[in-house]
């Protein structure tokens, strides 16, 4: 719906763009967007950028800010210092503009427990200002396509977890947003159901900008190109999975299964200089390497073993993540 | 201001009414009925006139009015209270191009909607069940009262429902605030009952317009300018209170 009004939204929103060069296809900037609440600094000037029509993840560990950032980029919020620009319009000025082309799936479901799932959606398509024919057939295709349909004259509570949070995101795509801001759309759901999610966010995907946030890494990692981490308000590193795993420093891990004798050739493994640390469970010896050009002087060493198998463990985004925000449990 | 937004949430708030209406209307009748039949029938022999009126006349306008007016007050503060803390709801308007005005409106317009129907459903029991019947002219006269009366509550209820986080503090501000307020402007007895000076204290509350102004219209008949301009002022200032509040609250 929103695609055909947005260039006439681009073209006045072009004196912001002079003062922050904006590319034609960045969905959503922050520039050194700093939030106070008294003395505790929520975001510590943050930059970003998004690119139009990509799944964005914003990874960070509990305060680091993250929903602050939603909730200023989706105009709930205003920034104590700096600006952001959503679709090229100006987060502080023109947030009734923002608000006709974004989605939001906040982190609680929201649904009007009152209203039946189909009254749900209505009421959001009438607070959008569409037009009832409009909006009754892009309800009959949004109940459908996230398998609602048989469940639309039914009241949200009686709703599983995964059902709830299907009509959230379809109650997000009523008004057909240009970017689409997820807040942790699958905490709290079984690994089923958050699939299910998985699926429609990509099926959805190319459409609209996805901007995402979570506490699992492997959905960061299946469903989007650029991942973010942030922490303590501030943007620690950007890059896809791949570039933020090569980002990861030190050597490898090998995992050696041994057909016998593994605690013999563990312990002469463990009295080597460029083994970082070892682990034996089993048959399996789990070796880190301080530097991966070692490992030709640890197959020498293992000389008359019997070997089954010696293979190198992939680093994970979780590693990255660790390395990054530190082990810390935070409030 | 496009109020497309308010009309759309009101709407929702009368469908959920129109919903359990029944069980609504039993409960919101059962308070001021039995009030009604405790003192409007069964001490009216032991009370005597008052004003030149029945006992049971002189508190019905009262008993009217205080349903509407209290439904107006619960629906405002509660519906926001539980929009805002509990169903995350308000959150969920507040993503979509609707003002914050357009959320404080309708939750006023649909305070002022439960009042009216509320108070209705009392009145048209009342005069069931009783043989007083009031003038046309004076009913609508009546209206001036009830209308801005139902406004000011539903404005004090979307304040509290702003500000209060916490139910508890709901219930304790309508025990020392609204039930006060509703009482001492004279729902029971005549103002001048009071001290002189007292009196002229109490006549400046804006429950004191808002009773004393209904009962005159439909008791005898007559309209109070004073106590209608005075209503009407204070829910214009209600108004206004209400929209800076939220808006201010949500800015947190």
């Amino acid at each position: 719906m929103h695609r055909d009004i947005f260039p006439a939204y681009h073209a006045r929103s072009c004196h912001y763009n002079l003062l922050f060069p904006m590319k034609a296809d960045t969905a959503i900037i922050a520039r050194a967007v700093t939030k106070r609440y008294g003395s505790l600094t929520a975001l510590d000037s943050f930059d970003l950028e998004v690119e139009r029509g990509t799944i964005f993840a914003l990874l960070g560990p509990n305060g680091a800010g993250k929903t602050t950032l939603i909730r200023i980029l989706t105009t709930l919020m205003r920034p104590t210092s700096g600006e952001a620009f959503v679709s090229g319009l100006n987060t502080a000025r023109q947030g009734r503009e923002i608000r006709r082309q974004i989605g939001v799936v906040p982190q609680e479901n929201s649904l009007d427990r009152y209203l039946t799932a189909r009254e749900n959606l209505e009421l959001h398509a009438r607070l959008h200002t569409m037009e009832p024919k409009k909006y009754r057939r892009r309800i009959d295709e949004l109940l459908e396509l996230f398998g609602l349909a048989g469940r639309q004259h039914d009241f949200p509570d009686t709703f599983s977890g995964g059902m709830q949070r299907r009509l959230v995101v379809a109650r997000a795509l009523i008004h057909e947003p240009m970017v689409l801001f997820l807040d942790e759309p699958t905490t709290g759901l079984d690994p089923q159901s958050r699939r299910a999610v998985w699926d429609y966010i990509r099926s959805i995907a190319g459409r609209m900008t996805i901007f995402l946030t979570t506490h699992y890494l492997e959905e960061a990692e299946q469903l989007c190109e650029r991942i973010a981490i942030m922490d303590h308000g501030r943007l620690i590193t950007i890059g896809s999975s791949a570039e933020l795993k090569a980002q990861l420093t030190g050597g490898a891990t090998y995992e050696i299964e041994f057909a016998d004798r593994a605690e013999l050739f563990a312990e002469a493994l463990r009295r080597m200089s460029c083994v970082g640390s070892l682990e034996i469970a089993d048959r399996v010896v789990t070796v880190k390497l301080e530097r991966w050009e070692c490992l030709a002087e640890v197959v020498s060493a293992l000389n008359g073993a019997e070997l089954r198998r010696i293979s190198l463990r992939e680093k994970t985004l979780e590693e990255v993540f660790i390395s990054l925000t530190g082990k810390g449990v935070r409030e | 201001m496009n109020l497309r937004g308010a009309i759309a949430i009101w709407r929702r708030d009368m469908l959920v009414l129109r919903r359990s209406i029944f069980s609504e209307l039993v409960a919101v009748v059962a308070y001021p009925l039995t009030i009604y039949l405790a003192f409007g029938i069964g001490m009216q022999g032991y009370i005597g006139p008052v004003d030149g009126v029945s006992y049971g006349l002189f508190i019905a306008p009262g008993l009217i009015t205080m349903t509407a007016v209290n439904a107006a007050y619960n629906e405002s503060v509660w519906s926001l209270w539980f929009h805002r803390k509990v169903q995350f709801t308000i959150e969920s308007y507040r993503v979509t191009p609707i003002s914050v005005s357009e959320i404080v409106i309708a939750k006023i317009l649909s305070g002022f909607s439960h009042g009216l129907v509320k108070g209705l459903a009392v009145a048209l029991v009342i005069f069931a069940i009783t043989p007083f019947r009031f003038p046309l002219t004076s009913l609508v006269a009546y209206l001036a009262f009830l209308i801005p009366g139902s406004a000011l509550f539903s404005c004090a209820g979307v304040i509290s429902g702003t500000l209060m986080d916490k139910p508890e503090t709901i219930g304790r501000v309508e025990a020392v605030l609204i039930m006060p307020l509703i009482f001492m402007s004279g729902l029971f007895f005549p103002l001048s009952s009071y001290p002189p000076a007292v009196a002229s204290l109490v006549r400046l509350l804006p429950t004191t317009a808002l009773f004393e102004g209904a009962r005159q219209t439909l008791v005898n008949g007559s309209f109070s300018i004073p106590f209608s301009a005075s209503l009407y002022l204070f829910a214009a200032a209600a108004f206004a209170a209400a929209l800076l509040i939220f808006r201010s609250k949500l800015a947190e």
